[in-house]
This record gives C-alpha cells, sequence and structure tokens, in this order.
C-alpha cells in the first residue's frame, strides 16, 4: 500500500515535469545575446539605459509587434508595414499603409540599428525609441488605437498580464511596460552581419568590382551615408524637389531652412527595401544612382554637398556601386527566427 | 454693571476667538530657543475661474472672453511642473519629481499634493506651466506623464501643456479647440509661474498644522493679455507655432495667488 502511493507519486510528479517541459518559454542559447555592440558600431544613443533588454521583455515586445490588437479593427500589426524579408520596412509599397486600406504620407523606414540613434521618423519628430510607437499606433491613417484602448484590449486578454509579469515583474500593463517591451525587441534588430562586415572582420573578400564600388561609394556616397552605420543619422534635402510638398524636417523644427529635409537613411540592406525616399516615389537602387548622376534638383535649402550639381557616374561604375550596394545585404538578419513572427 | 462685565466678557472671548483664528504668525514651540519645525505635505490646491466665478467644465455656463464672445468649457487641462517653494529667507526649495495634470473634470486632480516638505515658513511658489524638456525626450514616463492620460502628442512627441476645450457661436463649427505645447526652441510654449503670498505665510510643521495653497486659474486670461485671440479668427490653435506660443504668453498669467489655510491640527 505505501509503495504503491510513492510511486503514484512518482508518476504524478513525472507527469508534471512533463507538462511543465511542454512550456516553450525556455531561453534561447546564451552564446547569441539579443542586443550587443557590434565591432567598430560607435556607441549607442543610450535610451535604453533604464530599460536593459531582457529575453522576456524581448519576448513580449515580440508578440505586441506582431499583434494586430495594436490597431483600431484588429486588422494592423506593427508587422504589417515592417516585414523582416524587407529589413522591416514595406516592400514595393510606397506609402505607409493603415486600417481601411487608408493611406499614409510616408514610405514605412526600414527597422534595425534603432539604438544607434537618437530620434525617429523621417522628421525626427519622436525624440525617443519607448514613444516612437505611439506615433503609428494613434495616426488615423495607419492604427488609429488609442493608447487607452490599446492597455484597456491588452488587459482584458487571458495572456498578456502573465507576459507583462514575466518581462517587468509586475502584471499591471501600463503604457511605459508596454513601450519598453517593443523597444527592447526594436533594439534588438541589430544588423551587422552582411558581406560589407565581414569584409571588414577580414572573413571575407570583396570582388574587383564591389571594392570599384565600395572604393566609388566612399568618395561618392559616405559622407552622407556614413560606415558603420550607413547613414549620418542628419537631416539633409538631397535634391528631389524645388518645392516641397512634405515640409520634412522643418514640420518639427519649424525652421524654413530645414524644409525638405530628411533624416539620412541607412544604406544597410538597401536592396532588399525599395521603394526609396521619404515617399518611395523611387522603386530601384538603379533610379536612386540615376537621381543621383542626372536628376539633383537645386532648391534653397539643398545640402551643401550637393550644391555642385549632379554627379558624374559612369554607367560602368554604377554597376560597381550596384554590386557594392548588394553586398549591404544581411541575409541572417533577414532570416533570423528570433526575430520572426512564427 | 454684571451685564456689562458679560458684554465685556463676550467681546473680550469674541476678540481672542479671532486672533486665534489668524494663527499665521503664532510662534510654535521653540527648543533651546531655536524654534524647529516638522517636515510636512502642502496641498496645491487649483480653483479654476472664469473671471469672478468658478468655472463649470460641463459646458452648461456661458461666458464672455476678452473680445466679446460667449463661449463654454468642456475641458480644461494643464500641466504643472517643476515646484519650487520659496523660503522665508529667499532660498528656494524644489519639491523633487513633481508633475502634476491638472484637470478641471477631476476634482481629485485638483489638489497637487508636496509631499516631504521641509519644516519651516515660505513667502511663495514658483512652478512651471507644462513639462521640462528633459522629460520630454527621456522616454515612456508614468504618472501624471502618462501620455495615456492623452497630453502627449504623437508625431511632433512632446507633451500638451494645456488643453481647453469647449463650444462657442463665434466658431463656424460651434466648437473651439486649444492644445498648446512646445518644449524647445522659438516657440517654446514652456513658463514660469511666480506666486508670491505675503503678507500671508505658509508655515510647514508636518502633524501640527495644515498647510493648502489656494490658487486660482482663470481661463478667461487665456484669451488675452497680451494676445488677444479671438474664437471667431482661430477657433483651433494647436501644435507647436507662433500661434501656441501666443496663448502661452496669455496663460503665464492665469494664476494669482487666492489664500492659504495654514490652521493648527
Amino acid at each position: 500500500m505505501k509503495v504503491d502511493l510513492k510511486y503514484k507519486l512518482f508518476l504524478l510528479l513525472s507527469f508534471i515535469v512533463t507538462i511543465q517541459a511542454c512550456v516553450p518559454d525556455v531561453e534561447p542559447p546564451v552564446t547569441k545575446p539579443l542586443f550587443y555592440q557590434p565591432d567598430g558600431f560607435p556607441p549607442t544613443s543610450g535610451q535604453l539605459v533604464n530599460n536593459p533588454v531582457t529575453y522576456y521583455g524581448f519576448s513580449l515586445g515580440k508578440k505586441l509587434f506582431y499583434d494586430p490588437i495594436l490597431s483600431l479593427d484588429s486588422t494592423i500589426s506593427c508587422g504589417s508595414c515592417h516585414q523582416q524579408f524587407a529589413a522591416f520596412a514595406h516592400l514595393d509599397h510606397k506609402l505607409s499603409h493603415g486600417i481601411n486600406d487608408l493611406e499614409g504620407t510616408r514610405n514605412a523606414p526600414p527597422l534595425f540599428n534603432l539604438a544607434w540613434h537618437s530620434n525617429f521618423f523621417w522628421d525626427g519628430g519622436s525624440s525617443h525609441i519607448d514613444m516612437q510607437p505611439i506615433g503609428p499606433i494613434t495616426n488615423p491613417v495607419e492604427m488609429n488605437e488609442s493608447l487607452l484602448n490599446v492597455l484597456v484590449k491588452l488587459r482584458r486578454s487571458t495572456y498578456y498580464p502573465a507576459l507583462f509579469k514575466k518581462a517587468f515583474g509586475s502584471d499591471s500593463i501600463t503604457t511605459q511596460a508596454m513601450t519598453r517591451a517593443l523597444a527592447q525587441f526594436m533594439s534588438s534588430l541589430i544588423s551587422a552581419n552582411s558581406k560589407y562586415d565581414q569584409v571588414k572582420t577580414g572573413t571575407a573578400t570583396f570582388t574587383v568590382d564591389e571594392q570599384n564600388g565600395y572604393t566609388l561609394f566612399k568618395s561618392k556616397c559616405e559622407s552622407c551615408h556614413k560606415e558603420p552605420l550607413m547613414t549620418d543619422l542628419n537631416f539633409r534635402n538631397n535634391g528631389l524637389d524645388l518645392h516641397f510638398a512634405d515640409a520634412g524636417r522643418a514640420r518639427i523644427t519649424l525652421q524654413p531652412s530645414d524644409s525638405g529635409k530628411f533624416k539620412v537613411p541607412s544604406l544597410r540592406n538597401v536592396a532588399v527595401t525599395y521603394p526609396y525616399m521619404h515617399d518611395g516615389r523611387l522603386n530601384s537602387l538603379s533610379k536612386v544612382i540615376d537621381h543621383y548622376r542626372s536628376g539633383i534638383i537645386q532648391s534653397s535649402t539643398i545640402d551643401p554637398l550637393l550644391t555642385g550639381g549632379n554627379m558624374s557616374i559612369t554607367d560602368a561604375e554604377k554597376q560597381q556601386l550596384l554590386l557594392f550596394l548588394n553586398t549591404l545585404t544581411d541575409p541572417a538578419f533577414l532570416n533570423d527566427k528570433r526575430f520572426s513572427e512564427k | 454693571m454684571k451685564n456689562k462685565f458679560l458684554n465685556m466678557l463676550m467681546i473680550a472671548f469674541v476678540a481672542i476667538s479671532i486672533v486665534s483664528c489668524d494663527d499665521d504668525e503664532t510662534t510654535p514651540p521653540s527648543n533651546n530657543g531655536t524654534t524647529t519645525y516638522n517636515s510636512g505635505s502642502v496641498g496645491l490646491n487649483f480653483e479654476n475661474i472664469a473671471g469672478s466665478v468658478f468655472l463649470d467644465p460641463t459646458g452648461a455656463t456661458n461666458y464672455v472672453n476678452a473680445a466679446g464672445e460667449t463661449f463654454s468649457v468642456t475641458n480644461f487641462k494643464y500641466y504643472v511642473s517643476n515646484v519650487k517653494l520659496i523660503k522665508d529667507d529667499g532660498t528656494k526649495y524644489e519639491v523633487p519629481n513633481s508633475y502634476f495634470l491638472i484637470d478641471a473634470n477631476d476634482t481629485n486632480s485638483l489638489i497637487a499634493e508636496l509631499s516631504n516638505i521641509p519644516g519651516g515658513k515660505y513667502t511663495g511658489i514658483e512652478y512651471m506651466i507644462g513639462v521640462d524638456s528633459a522629460r520630454n525626450v527621456s522616454g515612456s514616463q508614468t504618472g501624471a506623464l502618462d501620455p495615456v492620460n492623452g497630453m502627449f502628442w504623437s508625431w511632433n512627441q512632446g507633451y500638451i501643456f494645456m488643453k481647453l476645450e469647449g463650444q462657442s457661436s463665434a466658431s463656424s463649427n460651434n466648437s473651439f479647440v486649444y492644445h498648446i505645447g512646445g518644449f524647445s526652441g522659438a516657440y517654446s510654449a514652456l513658463r514660469t509661474v511666480s506666486i508670491d503670498f505675503t503678507p500671508s505665510i505658509l508655515i510647514v510643521d508636518g502633524g501640527k498644522r495644515e498647510a493648502e495653497i489656494h490658487i486660482l486659474t482663470d481661463v478667461l486670461e487665456i484669451f488675452k493679455n497680451p494676445n488677444n485671440i479671438s474664437i471667431a479668427n482661430s477657433s483651433t490653435i494647436m501644435g507647436v507655432g507662433i500661434s501656441s506660443s501666443n496663448v502661452a504668453n496669455n496663460y503665464a498669467d492665469m494664476f494669482s495667488f487666492d489664500h492659504i489655510h495654514n490652521d493648527p491640527l
């Protein structure tokens, strides 16, 4: 009788252990940190100082990022317009898409290496990675939802309170916890393993054409698309228009001298993030290079580096430049399962 | 004679009672010749008014602004932050982490509780209307600064310092909306308010006296001095810019000192 009871207890315990083992929240191998400082990168903006990336914070952020519950009618998630295979840009969409097929006024930018940015949006209208998501969530032509409603829906859910508790030690679902989780996920989207990076660390070599393209890039592009982030993070007018339908940076600073200026986009993963420019007007990299070869428009706020007019780039050089730009694609990042919806 | 004596006694009694009401200057218990006061809480009360009457924030009462336009108020909110109490020796005590969202429609919000104020005598108060630039760019905040309170702009991100909304026949759509903010640059809407209590004095002596400051906030001031704002011409003022900054210049003087409650407990 006694033995029998012990045996039953053993069975019961085994059963419990088995059930627990099925819960899929095992921490990933410690060999690959979610957030790290890639070799050669400058210091981060420091916006994560009060919000260090943890596995559970990251996981909650990812869950939120892919959850359409953040939109008014539960049809659009952050991931709808920020697709991993397009380096978290919206492939082949000129302008951002919102609920009810509404269209925004700007191209959804790719998301990576955001911890090195101290402002966000094409015009820098957000000064903190925590607060940035409030823009698309509440924009009437994007997710069109109120922050309060998002919190109410998350609180009502059967699983979010537990996820918040795991991430932040409390199941109270607040703006701060929600935005910090999203910031943890977005900051972990680090792209630093392209062929270009491998060449820099000596584990790969450029072909002759790629190397020539790189040399050309250094002389024609790098002053704005600064290595290694491939952006100097400044706001510049690259000569798209004479008059500015979108005031760009001037919307924020109210300085006429900032009209038509937009944040210099990173060229990392640029081959997979078409279309290009703040309004998605150019649908291929070839057209982008042609813009700098023959389309630069001198206007009142044209960037000082472009006042000399169009760049002289031969057809052969253009091909080499394109080959170099392709080395900035980071397949490991584009296919990293940790960032994937499923 | 007896009557006269009684009358005298009554008068004396009443006089003493009156004197004992005016106890701002009562000497607190002394200890070896030095006066010590306990630290304590101060209630900073905001009473919203429209000229000479209390503001009705439900939209049911009409007021007239400086432009002669009739309007009612359905929403009136503003941030009070970076509170400093001025001591009688002229030094200032900065209340740490002091951010308050005053909402005319939420009576609980009308008293900003300043806790752990050092004991002593205070002659005035300073505070900011709005939210300082640092807190605008330091990430997700909590409490009064939680963006869920609806006082945060989402695209040109930053706090809305003051919201005044209501109805007015002067407006073509019968309503007006003023959302004022901007934490940096030429059009900053941050304003610092300095209020002098004197001849009143606030004594903070925790556990021994109540300590409440009552301040009047007059919505009519938002429409005037120095810039006359007409609802007919400007029924919507939103965002950062010269119009907002003009309204900020007006609201800089919408506060006035009313009285202090400082009775012994």
